[in-house]
């Protein structure tokens, strides 16, 4: 295949972060000294419900070393925060929700003075009711958890229909009926850098923050409206960030408002870093979902009907909870075709700690739900599993379970069947189906797939900004107000505005948000900072472009449509190749400004939230794993032996990132699948450490075999789709699968149990 | 305590060093040397991995007397004389071993003690030779094939040089 293109696709890039995180230079927010700092600490709440009877922290102020203390009376309106849903606080109003919410704030001159100052404070509590289950919540004698009932209906957030067609009769009259209802637990992000800030008092009254936020305008934006301070009085720099997978947004919003504050009482810097377990107690996680799955078929198989209803426990705190169950309900019923869809969501208040977005943001839950379903339907039915799948998966042309037509390119059977040719897998399912009783093992291979949403769809406005200029020695400055925290993006801003400006990729520097410099890209949510931040990037490119296109012409003396680039240099109809340092001085003589803004929006969708009907997304990606397991007969426990998967991403920007982000998604989902479960007991956190949260280790994670379906015609930029988020969906329901395959037993909920024998 | 060692190949001195600090406070807080990361309280996450004299060890649970007259090699000490990448260092990049960058000093690290003991490693040796630090972005593969190659250029570097000498 010949291609033009220099930097988008190639397998030689690498990462432009990489150097400095390699060598130890890197800088993140827990590296940074500044003259004068206080160390901050915070008071946590250690049960799950309870009204604050008393807090002095008059006491704390008389700890030697102790500059500051707050509490949530120290910010406007209590420190009240929270999108969609305006529930949460900086520090705790009259009540905590859960346990780690927190109460109050000390800053002091070392560490031993601010625990000194938190042991000072008089804090008393009275326990109330502890709600630990979605049904406890639900009783009509449950004690209220929010202040205000977002629904009117105690302990409901939210809810949220599909509507497509009717599936009732279709259920009733389908020769196969499969009814089942499956429980995924909740999980920690237990991204490698916990959450920081460190935010300096500047003379002018306004406040600088550093922190480890995935979305500094929306940091910026609730600091101002909780201090009390004109939004440009507020200063947000976003250093090196060491892993998000969706955990960096409210959290990060109350530990930058609380060092912020402390900063300004004290006048005098204030840095704030969240230890492991006071992380894994106070920030939020994906929410644990029950689905309840009634899927009709043929009985050659064609599925006909889906009705799904999910419930969502979301804990104390809303968050993110109302977005992501949206697109739980979304992608319930999975990426096949039906004649009709409902699905009914609930999402309900319990003392579970609090939930939010998390890589996949519902659709990993839902999804591994239904494909343990379909699993269990193919076998009922005595069909191969993969070949069930292609007989029923979404193809170009047909409608997704929305009801939304797919009028681009759909690689979701080319996964399947990419999965299916490279693990060899009819042979190996023969084999695991042939392997004798009697073994030290049992071994299975399963198979999962996946549809996923592009971009926000439902859930807000999705645009981006991006500036570019060309400086003074000729190297050209980008900005994006989406942030890298560790996927990459960096890297494919740089390679878009090198390949679109025909320039040197050494020539371009992105520059780290900082709300002074960035223009507001909205959130870095939802796989959308290669896609819509992309694209703003190229536009704003193509507009410096123009620029020197315009340049070049008048300089060659020729309309700019007879211009080639010989690498960097513009060649007009003469042949001698001009460098690009020349018509670049050129556009300065004529007086032409070689900077740009520019800014990308998807065109706004069309979703009716009561009639729970429209177009949801404006485009899918798809995809397929196969998983190959051994589980011992001795220990029971279950090993991943290799992973086989195939994304449909459209075109692949920056492939060694790519490939990283698949790598790394898998092993989120065989953590998912086999041994994470963040657990609470009657709404007390029982994992607050690594030894009792265990994560995937080099050993747990097999060798993967990965892919890129490089389908055609996506709008993201030079034809991308999106992919960091939905790599990990297919995972942990073909572990399962495969289980199931070994085992002969069919779980309904992770983590996997040990099964002896 | 006075303490001396030698760190990343200059021999340092340091007075009034308390004997149950743990080396990471000292590296990070007393030193300025950031580059190991902390990131959990309990000794499991092994970011905090450094060299002593050959073997990975966690910096956090290693009071300083531990090192006393001994060898400690951190992130910065991969370094060449001129801020060069090493050659493990420029594998990781080359082979998209790093992501967020947090964990990557200690692997570069324990694939460095890894190597000293053995230039011929499988992809599961390289796997258990890593398994105390824990890495949430990568899934490991990308490291593991960054090691494995530098492994090879190692062994390539060695051969070059043996082959040179046995034509004499």
């Amino acid at each position: 295949m010949v291609s033009n293109l220099r930097y988008v696709g190639n397998p030689a890039l690498q990462n432009v972060d990489g150097a400095d995180k390699v060598s130890g230079r890197a800088r993140y927010v827990c590296d940074m000294v500044v003259p004068g700092m206080l160390v901050a600490k915070v008071l946590r709440s250690p049960l799950p419900h309870a009204r604050i009877a008393r807090l002095d922290t008059a006491p704390a102020l008389a700890v030697p070393g102790v500059k500051a203390v707050i509490t949530h009376a120290d910010f406007v309106d209590d420190g009240n925060f929270g999108w969609p849903v305006k529930d949460a606080y900086v520090l705790a109003v009259n009540k905590v929700r859960h346990v780690g919410e927190p109460v109050a704030a000390v800053a002091a001159e070392t560490e031993a003075a601010a625990i000194a100052g938190l042991n000072a404070i008089i804090v008393e509590y009275e326990p109330l009711p502890v709600i630990g289950t979605v049904d406890q919540a639900m009783s009509p004698e449950a004690p209220l958890i929010p202040e205000v009932s977002p629904t009117g209906k105690g302990n409901l957030c939210n809810i949220h229909i599909l509507r497509n067609g009717d599936p009732a009769p279709l259920l009733i009259e389908a020769p196969v009926r499969f009814e089942a209802t499956y429980e995924m637990p909740h999980q920690e992000h237990a991204y490698m850098e916990t959450e920081g800030a460190l935010a300096i008092p500047e003379p002018d009254g306004s406040v600088t923050l550093y922190a480890n936020n995935q979305s500094p305008h929306i940091n910026r934006d609730i600091a101002a409206q909780v201090l009390g301070l004109p939004t440009n009085l507020v200063r947000v720099i976003q250093p090196p960030i060491g892993g998000a997978f969706g955990g960096k947004d409210e959290i990060l919003y109350q530990t930058s408002a609380q060092a912020a504050k402390l900063a300004t009482l004290a006048g005098r810097p204030v840095k704030l870093i969240l230890s492991r377990s006071e992380s894994m107690a106070a920030s939020y996680k994906r929410q644990a979902m029950r689905s309840h799955i009634v899927l009709g078929a043929e009985t050659d198989g064609t599925l006909r009907a889906a009705k799904v209803d999910l419930t969502v426990d979301n804990g104390a705190y809303a968050s993110g909870t109302p977005l992501a169950s949206w697109r739980a309900t979304m992608h319930a019923a999975g990426g096949y075709r039906y004649a009709a869809v409902h699905v009914d969501m609930q999402s309900v208040y319990t003392n579970n700690g609090y939930s939010g977005a998390f890589r996949g943001f519902g659709n990993t839950q839902a999804s591994a739900a239904v494909e343990l379903a379909i699993d269990e339907l193919a076998e009922r039915l005595g069909q191969d599993p993969l070949e069930y799948r292609l007989r029923n998966c979404l193809r170009e042309g047909d409608a997704t379970m929305t009801g939304d037509l797919l009028d681009q390119a759909v690689g979701l059977a080319d996964c399947l069947e990419w999965v299916r040719d490279h693990s060899e897998w009819t042979k190996k399912r023969a084999d695991c189906a042939a392997q004798p009783e009697d073994g030290l093992t049992r071994r299975g291979i399963g198979v999962a797939c996946y549809f996923h949403g592009s971009g926000l769809g439902g859930e807000g406005e999705d645009f981006a900004t991006a500036t570019v200029k060309i400086e003074e020695d000729n190297s050209i400055t980008l900005t994006s107000g989406l942030t890298d925290f560790g996927q990459g993006s960096r890297t494919v801003f740089t390679l878009l505005a090198a390949e679109t400006l025909g320039v040197d990729i050494d020539r371009i520097r992105v520059l780290r948000p900082d709300t002074q410099t960035a223009l507001d890209s909205g959130p870095t949510v939802a796989s959308r900072a290669s896609i819509v931040g992309g694209n703003a990037v190229r536009v704003t490119s193509e507009k410096v472009a123009l620029l020197l296109d315009l340049a070049a012409a008048d300089h060659l003396r020729c309309d700019p449509r007879q211009l080639i680039r010989d690498g960097e240099s513009y060649v007009g109809p003469n042949e001698t190749p001009v460098p690009f340092e020349t018509i670049v001085d050129h556009a300065r003589e004529m007086g032409l400004q070689l900077s740009a803004q520019g800014r990308w929006q998807i065109r706004p969708i069309e979703w009716d939230f009561e009639t729970g009907t429209g177009e949801p997304y404006f485009c899918y990606v798809f995809g397929a794993q196969v998983a190959e397991v051994e589980v011992s007969r001795r220990t029971g426990r279950t090993r991943v032996l290799k992973i086989w998967a195939a994304h449909d991403a459209g075109k692949i920007l920056f492939p060694k990132g790519a490939l990283g982000q698949m790598y790394g998604g898998i092993a989120q989902g065989l953590g998912f699948a086999l041994m994470e479960n963040f657990r609470f007991k009657d709404g007390v956190p029982q994992t607050l450490s690594f030894t009792q949260y265990r994560l995937p280790r080099a050993t747990d994670v097999p060798e993967i075999e990965g892919t890129y379906i490089q389908t055609a015609g996506a709008i993201g930029p030079y034809g991308a789709k999106n992919l960091a988020e939905p790599v990990m969906i297919g995972t942990a329901p073909a572990i399962a699968n495969a289980f199931a395959q070994a085992t002969g037993i069919r779980v309904r909920g992770f983590p996997l149990p040990r099964v002896k024998g | 305590m006075r303490l001396t060692f030698t760190l990343n190949g200059e021999v340092v001195s340091l007075d009034r060093i308390a004997e149950d600090l743990p080396l990471l406070d000292l590296l990070r807080d007393t030193l300025g040397l950031t580059g190991t990361k902390r990131g959990c309280e309990t000794g499991t996450c092994g970011l905090c991995s450094v060299l002593v004299d050959d073997a990975l060890t966690r910096a956090c649970r290693t009071p300083v007397t531990k090192v006393a007259g001994h060898t400690v090699t951190t992130i910065e000490g991969m370094l060449g004389p001129n801020g060069e990448l090493g050659d493990l260092q420029s594998a990781f990049l080359e082979y998209g071993a790093v992501q967020c960058g947090f964990c990557t000093s200690a692997m570069v690290l324990a694939g460095e003690a890894l190597l000293r003991r053995t230039l011929t490693p499988s992809r599961e040796e390289i796997r258990r030779a890593i398994n105390s630090i824990l890495c949430r972005c990568t899934g490991y593969q990308q490291i593991v094939d960054a090691i494995e190659a530098t492994a090879q250029h190692r062994r390539d570097q060695q051969k070059a040089t043996s082959g040179g000498e046995g034509q004499w």
